[in-house]
């Protein structure tokens, strides 16, 4: 069954997704952006992905955390494949154990 | 000679279009074996969500970008905060402004009818792939720099695996029962940490991600929904504003 708000979030996910993948190449294209306005997009992909996991860092299941630090570990080091798996496995192993 | 003079310089590519298309293809490969756990995730959480299995490929299909589909997933709510799920697409998409302006040099000599299609598959992987290909063929001296069939061959894969992969989590997704059990949760923050040491320029320029990090698990604490992840970022951005005009 589809729902129409489904439909609809999904459709302005979609429209706003778009206007990002072309809206880089229609309006930079001809332009250079001011010393500020560059630092800012240079820093912006970072400033979003660390937002969007930082309740991980707060959390309250000690597990939880001691499995972020595994895989933060893992990630400074290893590719993307294998630090996925050290930490899924490491959640899930300590979840486990610390109940 | 500028980039944009080397993509726009006539002359000849070394292979036809299906040998571009199948280097293409080959590219790809290493990238298909990196995203379908997480394609199988993300279906599975989706499901958990309440999407069906005909939403989830209509999500992942129609906008095709796995780290704003994953943050919707964990904002999603019955029914969906429509704005909310906009703004944070937006934000966690922003990234696709820098790498479309990065393109840009290697493929404004391309038509329009074909340039707007192709950046609709314009991801991550399917973007580094591509740019990284342009240069070497730049500084090797092929013309065109960006082999359009070779970006194809590497970006169809990738999306058709993405949409497949995520349907199938979502139809899997109650066999898994709840995948926060199993630790599938923390495939999540290992994808971004590993995103983030790729974009590691040192800690200077990492200090709007601590501030962000900083204000976005405050806000967590502080405030019920996911305003966080707007807070969080746009108080990072405003610290990297201050921090270059203090430098």
């Amino acid at each position: 069954m589809i729902d129409p708000m489904t439909v609809l979030a999904v459709l302005a996910m979609a429209g706003v997704t778009y206007l990002t993948r072309i809206g880089g190449y229609v309006m930079l294209k001809n332009r250079a952006l001011g010393q500020r306005a560059t630092a800012v997009m240079e820093a912006a992909p970072g400033c979003v992905l660390i937002s969007v996991i930082a309740p991980d860092f707060v959390s309250r299941n000690p597990a939880n955390l001691a499995a972020l630090a595994i895989t933060l570990l893992a990630a400074t080091r290893l590719p993307m494949l294998p630090t996925v798996v050290i930490g899924v496995t490491s959640a899930g192993v300590l979840k486990w154990l610390m109940g | 000679m500028s980039v944009s003079e080397i993509a726009l310089a006539k002359g000849q590519t070394t292979n036809g279009r299906g040998d571009e298309f199948r280097r293409g293809l080959a590219a790809s490969v290493p990238v298909l074996l990196g995203i379908v756990p997480y394609a199988l995730v993300l279906g599975a959480q989706a499901a958990r969500k309440g999407l069906g299995v005909a939403e989830v490929p209509l999500m992942t299909g129609l906008n095709f970008a796995g780290g704003s589909e994953f943050a919707a997933i964990q904002l999603w709510t019955s029914p969906p905060h429509i704005l909310l799920i906009a703004a944070i697409t937006l934000l966690v998409n922003s990234r696709h402004f820098l790498m479309g302006a990065a393109l840009a040099p290697f493929i404004k000599h391309l038509p329009r009818r074909q340039v707007f299609p192709a950046l609709f598959l314009m991801c991550d992987e399917s973007w580094a792939v591509g740019l990284a290909d342009a240069q070497r063929r730049a500084a090797a001296g092929l013309r065109p720099a960006f082999s359009l069939p070779f970006y194809l061959g590497a970006a169809l894969p990738f999306y058709l695996a993405w949409v497949a992969f995520t349907t199938c989590g979502a139809a899997l997704g109650p066999v898994l029962g709840d995948v926060e059990t199993y630790g599938f949760a923390m495939a999540f923050p290992a994808v971004f940490l590993v995103l983030l040491r790729g974009m590691w320029k040192g800690f200077a320029a990492a200090r709007p991600w601590l501030v962000s990090l900083i204000v976005a698990a405050l806000a967590h604490l502080a405030v019920p929904g996911a305003w966080y992840v707007a807070a969080g970022a746009l108080s990072g951005l405003a610290a990297a504003w201050f921090l270059a005009g203090a430098r």
